[in-house]
C-alpha cells in the first residue's frame, strides 16, 4: 500500500463540489430501508390485487395498509420533532439518525398510503389526503437537494464579500474609496480658482505702510486690523511676470459634453471601478440574503405543508368514520 | 458628482455573516459544551467539538470536519442552545469558504 503524501496531510482536505457525496453508510442503509419496506408492500399489493375480489381502499388489506401508512407517517412527522425538543440523553449524531429515520417513514408513508388507495382515486377525501401527502413528500425531498445546494452557493457570496484575509471587503473598499476621494479632493483644491472679489484684494494686496507698526497682536493700523505678521507684510503677493496665472484661459478648460473628462468620476481616477466593486459585494450580500431566505422559508412551508396534510388526513378519517361506524353494528 | 446608485439601495443589505476577526473572537469564546453539535441536525457522530474548533480558522482540515462543513446547511438550529450565545453557523461558513478556496487553489 502506498504511503499518503504527506504535502496532501498537511494541507488536508480541499475542495467544495457542487455534487459531494459524504455519509455513504447512513445513504446506503435509507436506501436498502426504503426499497424493502417499498418492495414487500408491493409484494404484498400485487399478490392480494391477484388473489383477492376484494382490492379496494375498504378492504382487510386497505385498513391495514392505511394504518402501516399512517403509522409511518406519524412516526416521520413526530420522532424527529419530539427528537428536536428533547435534550435528555442526547449524543452527537443523534438528530442526525433521526433525520434520515425521518425520510425514511415519510417515504415509506406515502408508498404504503398509495397501496391503501388501491388506484381508487374517487373519494375526495382521500384523494386530496393522498395529494397532500405526495407534496409534503416532494417538498421534503426538494428540501434536502436544497439543503447541499444553496449553502454551497451561500459559501460562494460569502467569498466575494470577504478578502482574501477574512475581512469585510466592503469596509476595506470603503476604506480605498475615501482614501482616493481625499486624495483627488485635495489636488482639486490646489488647482481652485480664488475668489475675485474686491475684499480678497484687499486682503491680500499690500497695504502701504506710513507709521510704526505695533507689536501687539493682533496687528493694528490706525484701528484697521492687519491679518498678516509683520515680516509677511514685506513679500508682495502679487503674482510675478514668471509665475503663471490661474485666471488666464488654458486654467479655464470646460470639457464639451462628449469629452472623457465629463465621465462620472473622471477627476476621481480609480473611484469608478471601486464603487462598481461595491455594488458587486452589495449584489453578492442580497444574494447571499435571498438564498438564506430559501433555506429558511422551505423548512417552513414543508411544516406547513405537513400540517395541510394532517388536516386532509383527519377529514378523511371522519369521513371514512361516518361511513364505517354504521356498518360495524351488523 | 460621483453617481454611485449605492443611495437607492442604501440600507437593504444586511451582513448576515461574520468576518475572520468576528469568527476567531467567537472561537475564543467558545467553552466547549458541545451543546451546538447536540443540536445540529447535519453532524454525525465523528465530529468533536476541539477538533472543530482548532480547524475552523487555519490549518489543515481533516475528512470528518470537511464532511461536516459540507453537510452544514445554515439552518442555525446550533445558534439557540449556545450557553455564551455564540453562532457556530457562522464559524461553518468561513470553514465552508476556506474549502471553496482552497479548491479554487487560492
Amino acid at each position: 500500500m502506498a504511503a499518503p503524501d504527506p504535502r496532501q496531510q498537511n494541507k488536508g482536505e480541499t475542495g467544495y463540489s457542487w455534487l459531494f457525496f459524504s455519509g455513504v453508510r447512513a445513504w446506503f442503509l435509507r436506501l436498502v430501508v426504503i426499497l424493502l419496506g417499498i418492495g414487500l408492500g408491493g409484494a404484498f399489493y400485487v399478490w392480494y390485487t391477484q388473489h383477492s375480489n376484494d382490492a379496494s381502499p375498504d378492504s382487510l388489506a386497505g385498513y391495514a395498509y392505511a394504518i402501516i401508512g399512517t403509522i409511518f407517517l406519524l412516526l416521520a412527522a413526530f420522532l424527529y420533532a419530539l427528537r428536536r425538543r428533547s435534550h435528555n440523553k442526547r449524543t452527537i449524531g443523534q438528530l442526525n439518525t433521526s433525520l434520515n429515520l425521518h425520510i425514511c417513514f415519510g417515504i415509506l408513508g406515502l408508498a404504503f398510503l398509495f397501496f391503501h388507495s388501491f388506484g381508487n382515486f374517487n373519494p375526495r377525501t382521500g384523494t386530496y389526503a393522498l395529494y397532500g401527502m405526495i407534496a409534503l413528500t416532494i417538498s421534503g425531498v426538494v428540501g434536502r437537494f436544497l439543503d447541499r445546494l444553496v449553502p454551497r452557493l451561500i459559501a460562494g457570496e460569502v467569498h466575494k464579500a470577504l478578502t482574501a484575509r477574512g475581512d469585510d471587503r466592503i469596509e476595506t473598499i470603503s476604506h480605498e474609496l475615501q482614501a482616493i476621494v481625499i486624495h483627488n479632493t485635495q489636488d482639486l483644491r490646489g488647482f481652485t480658482p480664488l475668489p475675485n472679489t474686491k475684499s480678497h484684494q484687499a486682503a491680500t494686496s499690500l497695504v502701504p505702510l506710513s507709521g510704526p507698526i505695533s507689536n501687539d497682536f493682533p496687528f493694528l493700523y490706525k484701528d484697521q486690523p492687519l491679518h498678516t505678521p509683520w515680516d509677511l507684510a514685506y513679500i508682495s503677493l502679487e503674482a510675478t511676470p514668471q509665475e503663471l496665472n490661474r485666471e488666464e484661459g488654458h486654467y479655464r478648460f470646460i470639457p464639451d459634453k462628449k469629452s472623457e473628462l465629463m465621465r462620472p468620476g473622471a477627476f476621481m481616477p480609480g473611484a469608478q471601478e471601486h464603487i462598481n466593486e461595491l455594488q458587486e459585494v452589495e449584489r453578492a450580500m442580497q444574494r447571499e440574503q435571498f438564498y438564506r431566505y430559501i433555506v429558511r422559508y422551505w423548512r417552513v412551508f414543508h411544516v406547513m405543508l405537513a400540517l395541510l396534510t394532517l388536516a386532509l388526513t383527519l377529514w378523511h378519517l371522519i369521513y371514512a368514520a361516518q361511513l364505517l361506524l354504521p356498518t360495524f353494528p351488523h | 458628482m460621483l453617481r454611485t446608485g449605492l443611495k437607492r439601495n442604501a440600507g437593504s443589505v444586511v451582513m448576515l455573516h461574520k468576518t475572520v476577526p468576528q469568527v476567531a473572537q467567537e472561537l475564543h469564546a467558545c467553552i466547549g459544551c458541545n451543546e451546538c453539535l447536540l443540536a445540529c441536525p447535519a453532524a454525525t457522530g465523528d465530529i468533536t467539538i476541539d477538533v472543530l474548533n482548532r480547524e475552523t480558522l487555519s490549518g489543515p482540515i481533516s475528512t470528518s470536519v470537511a464532511r461536516f462543513a459540507r453537510s452544514c446547511y445554515q439552518c442555525g438550529a446550533c445558534i439557540a442552545p449556545c450557553p455564551v450565545g455564540l453562532h457556530r453557523d457562522a464559524m461553518m461558513m468561513w470553514l465552508k469558504v476556506r474549502m471553496l478556496r482552497s479548491g479554487r487553489g487560492e
